[in-house]
């Protein structure tokens, strides 16, 4: 159970920050994946043809920790899955790419454009989107988590070919991302025409697998396009990209997004100094050592430490776990996660922090 | 006469490094038609390439796909040397068994490892992703494997891990082979709890400290 309570709902707080109005407490979003059905106490393949148990699991997790953000989302492949990729569907596991739609560019003739109303499961996300703006829409921001043109090719044509063809045939791999983009905008628009937001995952950009060169040339012109379209539509969004990202953010911020989440393994302090004063940035408390295998007090000084190296970003800055947190994840590490912000409360100093930091809440 | 064989080995090393698959290949044949020792070329050529393209890995010169296209070049050039080795070098190949750990399907650095593990010699049967602990028992049974890698990237299928570790040793079979465990949240200190016999925080040195430990078990074997 949580220790301290909130004053605002999410939604008042994200309206109150972007007039640059008082707040009770900073922004924190401890970014479940498939552990929202821990929550709700489902199976996570319920998720698979139940929108109502989806949206079920979302609003839970909602009304269990208090985030700042809704986010529907079950795993990475669901637009490759509508062009023809194969899944595997594990009982109570995150669902994986199976074989990708295509197995050589030659095929590219197969992929055809997705209707998100009918094919694979993106009909049961739209409804889940609907139930969950419908639901909770007017307490918190809402979103759907949407993979990026880039990284949906990838599971297109499978990963390793997708890599090679970089180099080998980067023709093709414009060829791919520019159908793959046109599907992430399909999708996008039936997305926003459910009223809700839309996060972009770009985990294949990241350099811990490309150069920030192959991003400038594969991925960053059709990204850019992507948040055209989403902000020509009036709809806001962010972009969490995983792994290392620092050769990249001077161009994350020309993407303009509205916000920027980044991994553990980047430097929070360095981005923020870097492009803070450009674009929000989110993150980055440690989703495995801290938030998973770590003990609430683990968690608390990890939220503390974000928020000392982020809190001055002058765009603004959100606490937020690295990436996805894993399935099993302890419900207290995340309430814990959430107690900190609302421990810190309004406004924030170093005085402040370092007085939370010099002791110890839990044990 | 030893220049040109220096040449050509410094060649094919650099064909690999350039990701010229073609070149590769046409130096492969020459080295062959000139009468050089075919693991030679192997070892001191391809595997000398690829060990330097790993270097430039580590250093954030290149990246996953420069990595792989080396990867590809260095095994055109195995298809050419290969039907040439001599016999008694053929069999003196160790088998390897790798494979990503089950729940885990991040496969990339996996497939770093497996490549560079043939470089060095190992004749490896790769199980893939997600893998049940059974399977690497059975299948290094199958095969007399001497090697077993396992792999992950989340904390979370970590302890699948030391489950592979205890089956070897429910199965009788723990000092019979090697096990070696690696990906990002491992760390020696973990291969050391869970009673792994080695860990390397990246795939080239992996594959050299492989080749080691598989060597000092066989000789206390003999
Ligand atoms: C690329 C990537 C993906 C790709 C994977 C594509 C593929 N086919 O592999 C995609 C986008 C599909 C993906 C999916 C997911 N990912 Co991911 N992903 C990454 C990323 C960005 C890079 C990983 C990588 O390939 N590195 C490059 C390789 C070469 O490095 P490596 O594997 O460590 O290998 C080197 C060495 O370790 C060594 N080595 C490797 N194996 C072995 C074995 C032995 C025996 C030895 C000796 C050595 C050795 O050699 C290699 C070369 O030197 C990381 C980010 C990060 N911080 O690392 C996240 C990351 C690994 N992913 C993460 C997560 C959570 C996920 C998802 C669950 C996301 C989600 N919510 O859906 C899913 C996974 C689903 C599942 N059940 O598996 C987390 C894991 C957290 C944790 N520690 O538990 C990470 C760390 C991101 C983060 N900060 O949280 N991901």
């Amino acid at each position: 159970m949580s220790l301290f309570k909130d004053e605002m709902t999410p939604m008042e707080r994200a309206v109150a920050f972007s007039k640059g109005e008082d707040v009770d407490r900073i922004q924190c979003n401890p970014n479940l994946s498939n552990g929202i059905a821990r929550v709700l106490g489902c199976k996570i393949s319920e998720f698979n043809h139940s929108a109502r148990t989806l949206a079920d699991a979302v609003i839970a997790t909602h009304r269990r920790f208090g985030g700042d953000g809704a986010k529907v989302f079950t795993d990475l492949f669901i637009i490759a899955e509508a062009m023809g990729a194969k899944m595997k569907y594990p009982e109570d596991e995150t669902v994986d790419l199976l074989e990708p739609a295509i197995k050589d560019i030659s095929e590219i003739s197969k992929l055809e454009p997705i209707d998100p109303y009918k094919d694979a499961r993106l009909p049961i996300h739209i409804e889940a989107m609907k139930y969950v703006q419908d639901e909770i829409g007017e307490e918190v921001p809402c979103t759907a988590l949407v993979v990026g043109p880039f990284t949906s090719a990838f599971f297109l044509i499978g990963v390793e070919t997708m890599t090679k063809m970089m180099i080998k045939d980067p023709e093709s791999v414009h060829r791919l991302c520019e159908i793959s983009l046109e599907n992430c905008i399909r999708f996008a628009d039936a997305t926003i025409k459910q009223g809700i937001g839309i996060s972009i995952a770009e985990p294949m950009s990241s350099c811990t697998v490309v150069s920030p060169k192959h991003f400038r040339e594969f991925s960053k012109p059709y990204l850019k396009r992507f948040v055209d379209f989403i902000k020509s539509k009036g709809s806001g969004t962010s972009i969490h990209i995983c792994g290392k990202t620092d050769g990249i953010w001077e161009d994350v911020v020309d993407i303009s997004v509205g916000a920027l989440s980044i991994d553990n393994i980047a430097s929070l302090k360095n981005c923020t100094e870097t492009v803070g004063d450009r674009i929000k940035i989110m993150g980055n408390v440690d989703p495995s050592s801290i938030m998973y295998a770590g003990t609430k007090e683990d968690v608390r000084k990890a939220t503390l430490q974000c928020v000392k190296d982020g809190y001055k970003s002058p765009k603004g800055y959100g606490i937020m776990s690295g990436c996805g947190l894993p399935v099993e994840t302890p419900i207290e590490n995340i309430d814990a996660m959430l107690d900190t912000a609302r421990e810190i409360g309004w406004p924030i100093t170093d005085e402040k922090l370092e007085e939370l930091m010099s002791f110890n809440r839990y044990e | 006469m030893s220049n040109v064989k220096e040449k050509l080995l410094k060649d094919l090393a650099e064909s690999v490094v350039d990701m010229e698959e073609d070149d590769t290949i046409e130096i492969a044949n020459d080295f062959i038609e000139s009468g050089y020792d075919a693991y030679e070329g192997i070892s001191n050529g391809l595997a000398a390439g690829m060990d330097e393209a790993g270097k430039l890995y580590e250093e954030e010169e290149y990246y996953i796909p420069e990595l792989l296209m080396c990867s590809d070049a260095m095994y055109a050039g195995m298809d050419v040397l290969k039907p040439h080795l001599k016999y008694d070098e053929t069999e003196e190949k160790y088998k390897a068994v790798v494979g990503v750990v089950e729940g885990d399907t991040h496969d990339i650095g996996k497939n770093l490892f497996k490549i560079m593990l043939e470089t060095t010699g190992f004749e490896v049967y790769d199980l893939g992703r997600d893998v049940p602990p059974g399977e690497f028992i059975n299948k290094a049974k199958e095969l007399g494997a001497k090697l077993i890698g396992l792999s992950t990237l989340m904390t979370t299928t970590m302890d699948n891990m030391e489950i592979v570790v205890n089956l070897l040793k429910e199965e009788g079979m723990r000092d019979d082979v090697v096990v070696m465990v690696g990906g990002g949240p491992i760390s020696q200190s973990f291969a050391d709890k869970i009673g792994a016999d080695g860990y390397a925080p990246e795939a080239s040195r992996a594959a050299r400290l492989a080749k080691d430990l598989v060597r000092g078990k066989m000789n206390v074997a003999v």
